[in-house]
């Protein structure tokens, strides 16, 4: 599904990324872990195909193709979908237009004929109900007004809207009280499937309580420097990040 | 030179053969007298220019650069359904090149108490009522509300009589047509809206132009709102691109009374409007929207002064411009708070959209208060489109294109969706989708 291979990237002149490796398969759930600054967020930006940021060395194939390649709503319309950490407001446009605009420009993507206002408001409305948002959301415009729940909760709408074949969900869990936050994990765990990948990226292990990862991997200077089983993540949350880095940091120097 | 703005010299109006059939018309004494006296002070203060502050940003080339004749009525009449915004079912009432056309009207079924007549008919049937208006002094910094003065040659009154509501809108139709003789024309018109004590009325004002030749519509329009009146006044101007406009909108508002604005500019070599608002009773409230729409060469420009003379007046004005290509937009917007006008509560807001690096705007959102215990707020903005809009739209699938168009209709919309009448709200977004830049360069 996606094979990161040495992935080097800067924002401005400052070099972010330093050479990250990453591979996900169908069906994989992978949770990326790290500190404030580690790059985890780059990491979402550059594969979603945001200005900005420059990749200077290495290569993301997503189902064999070259992802960097690809304009940020080629990407989206194949399948690749990231949910924003800071979900952006977009006042008058319509909530439901703009849901019905993405959906529809995946749709013609593939050759399929576009869905007409009727049914589509239909199709949302069921939706809607699976992230328990309230309908009226669907009318105002894209999180204007938003509480900082609702705007992720509209982020799992668009998910389950669009039904991407890689997601890419950053620091979805943060600001999200507790049933916030399992109205979310619910709306991602609704997802998996055996032709689907999700890729979690997360400071905190909370989240992972809700949605189990295959697999855990820790970032830090812009780099996977460990990977493991889900219970890294709990070892993680005991031992915070320093052991890692203390431990990357000697690895770097002998190498 | 021109021949309705220049102050002197052989192509002067003085002596000219409009002149002379203005003064033939019959009028009354005090009127010519009027008429005379406006003619010196324009004379005095002469046309528009750039050193004036006022017109410092706006280039007056539009109006000083042309040699506009007197219109005149034309040869043959173009119908109106097809290309007007709204629906023929309001009350309507017509000027083609200034002059009030009857075969346009659809005034049968006005409601007891609302009246709508031409000025040149209310100067014959009440010149008790119209008189004392057209004497009100013309705000100095305004010469070509005086050259209206001295000019015009019809207009409309419109009475709605206390405590009266009005069913559905008053349409009034400012309807410019050039000759086939290719040679620009102006027309000066005075409008009277009086809405009296307790009595609520909404009025549609649009100019529609057609041809190539330049047209010159310049108007005075007086609003009177007695105590506790309301009006929602709608301006959309859809001039030709030789179309100029230009209009001084005079509105007092009574006690507990609301003036409700709403002006769309949609097309135009020069629209420009200066609107002089009071609120000259306890509990006043205006509010004041704005949308223009601008491409190619055009010019827009409002000049907003609301003045709070009494205690607990509300101001709530929002402007906004999209500017494309190498169009201009000049705002200036002052409200003043008189001494006492205690518990004001005013907001003045311009906001603007550049989307080509050569258009431009200039703007002036400002307050002079001499009150201290008041709530005044203030801002104007000029940017681009949001790059993280763009990218969050992307990122869903939206096309690059699509996404601009879809951030620059958002922009105009959310003043659309102002408008209550909804025949008129739909036809202005159709006119907003028209107006979308074809091809949506990148900044």
């Amino acid at each position: 599904m996606l094979k990161i291979t040495n992935l080097h990237a800067k924002v401005g002149d400052k070099a972010i990324l330093t050479g990250l490796n990453l591979e996900v398969k169908a069906g994989e759930v992978h949770a990326i872990m790290g500190p404030n600054g580690s790059g985890k967020s780059t990491l979402s930006y550059v594969l979603a195909g945001r200005d900005g940021y420059t990749v200077t060395e290495g290569s993301a194939l997503y189902q064999g193709s070259d992802l960097l390649a690809m304009a940020p709503e080629v990407r989206a319309r194949e399948g690749v979908f990231l949910a924003f950490q800071y979900p952006v407001e977009i006042p008058g446009v319509s909530n439901k237009y703009f849901l019905k605009a993405a959906y529809n420009a995946q749709r013609k993507h593939r050759g399929e004929p576009e869905m007409d206002a009727g049914a589509f408001l239909k199709f949302i409305k069921e939706k809607a109900k699976l992230v328990e948002m309230i309908p009226s959301l669907l009318n105002r415009s894209v999180n204007e007004g938003f509480s900082g729940g609702e705007k992720k909760r509209n982020e799992i709408l668009q998910l389950a809207v669009l039904e991407p074949r890689l997601a890419l969900l950053d620091e979805t869990d943060s600001g999200l009280d507790i049933d916030a936050l399992k109205i979310v994990a619910n709306g991602i765990n609704k997802l998996r499937n055996p032709t689907r990948a999700v890729v979690l990226v997360t400071h905190y292990q909370r989240l992972l309580d809700y949605i189990v990862p295959d697999f855990v991997h820790v970032l830090s200077g812009g780099r996977i420097v460990k990977s493991g089983g889900k219970e890294l993540a709990l070892h993680l949350e005991k031992e915070g990040y320093g052991w890692i880095e203390a431990q990357s940091g000697k690895s770097a120097v002998a190498a | 030179m021109t021949a309705l703005l220049s102050t002197g010299g052989k192509s002067s109006w003085r002596g000219s053969a409009h002149w002379d059939a203005i003064r033939r018309a019959g009028e009354p004494q005090w009127l010519n007298a009027l008429r005379e006296a406006a003619r010196a002070s324009y004379e005095l203060s002469g046309p528009p220019h750039a050193r004036l502050e006022s017109w410092r940003f706006t280039p007056t080339a539009a109006l000083a650069g042309v040699d506009f004749e007197p219109a005149t009525a034309p040869d043959r009449l173009e119908p109106l359904a097809g290309r007007v915004l709204c629906p023929l079912g309001f009350h309507r009432v017509v000027l083609v090149n200034g002059l009030r056309e009857g075969r346009h009207e659809a005034l049968k079924d006005l409601p007891p108490g609302v009246k709508v007549s031409g000025l040149v008919e209310a100067l014959r049937e009440e010149p008790e009522v119209i008189r004392p208006l057209l004497e009100l002094p013309l705000p100095a910094e305004l010469p070509l509300a005086t050259l209206a003065t001295a000019h015009f040659r019809d207009g409309i009154v419109l009475r709605v009589a206390k405590n009266t509501r009005v069913d559905r809108p008053i349409y009034l139709v400012h309807q410019t047509q050039t000759g086939a003789d290719g040679r620009a024309r102006a027309a000066h018109v005075r409008v009277i809206v009086i809405i009296e004590d307790g009595a609520e009325a909404e009025l549609i004002e649009e100019s529609l132009g057609d041809g190539s030749v330049p047209f010159w519509t310049n108007s005075v329009v007086q609003v009177i709102l007695g105590d506790n009146a309301k009006l929602k006044h709608y301006r959309v101007a859809r001039e030709h691109e030789s179309g100029r406009r230009t209009t001084a909108l005079l509105v007092t508002v009574g006690r507990d009374a609301r003036y409700e604005s709403h002006v769309f500019n949609l097309g135009g070599a020069l629209v420009r409007e200066d609107l002089r608002l009071t609120l000259t009773a306890p509990g006043g409230d205006a509010a004041l929207n704005g949308l223009s729409l601008l491409h190619g060469d055009e010019i827009a420009d409002h000049h907003t002064v609301v003045t709070h003379d009494t205690v607990g007046g509300t101001t709530r004005e929002l402007y906004r411009a999209v500017v494309d290509e190498k169009a201009r937009y000049i705002f200036d917007g002052l409200i003043a708070v008189s001494p006492g006008a205690q518990k004001t509560d005013a907001q003045v807001y311009n906001r603007n959209l550049l989307l080509s690096e050569a258009a431009s705007v200039n703007t002036n959102p400002e307050f002079k208060i001499y009150a201290d215990d008041v709530s005044c707020k203030h801002g104007g903005t000029i940017g681009q489109l949001s790059s993280e809009a763009l990218f969050y739209m992307r990122a869903r699938g939206i096309g690059a294109d699509e996404a601009r168009r879809l951030l620059i209709y958002a922009f105009g919309s959310e003043m659309v969706a102002r408008v209550k009448i909804e025949p008129l709200r739909v036809a202005l977004e159709a006119a907003l989708r028209l107006r979308m830049p074809h091809e949506v360069k990148r900044l």
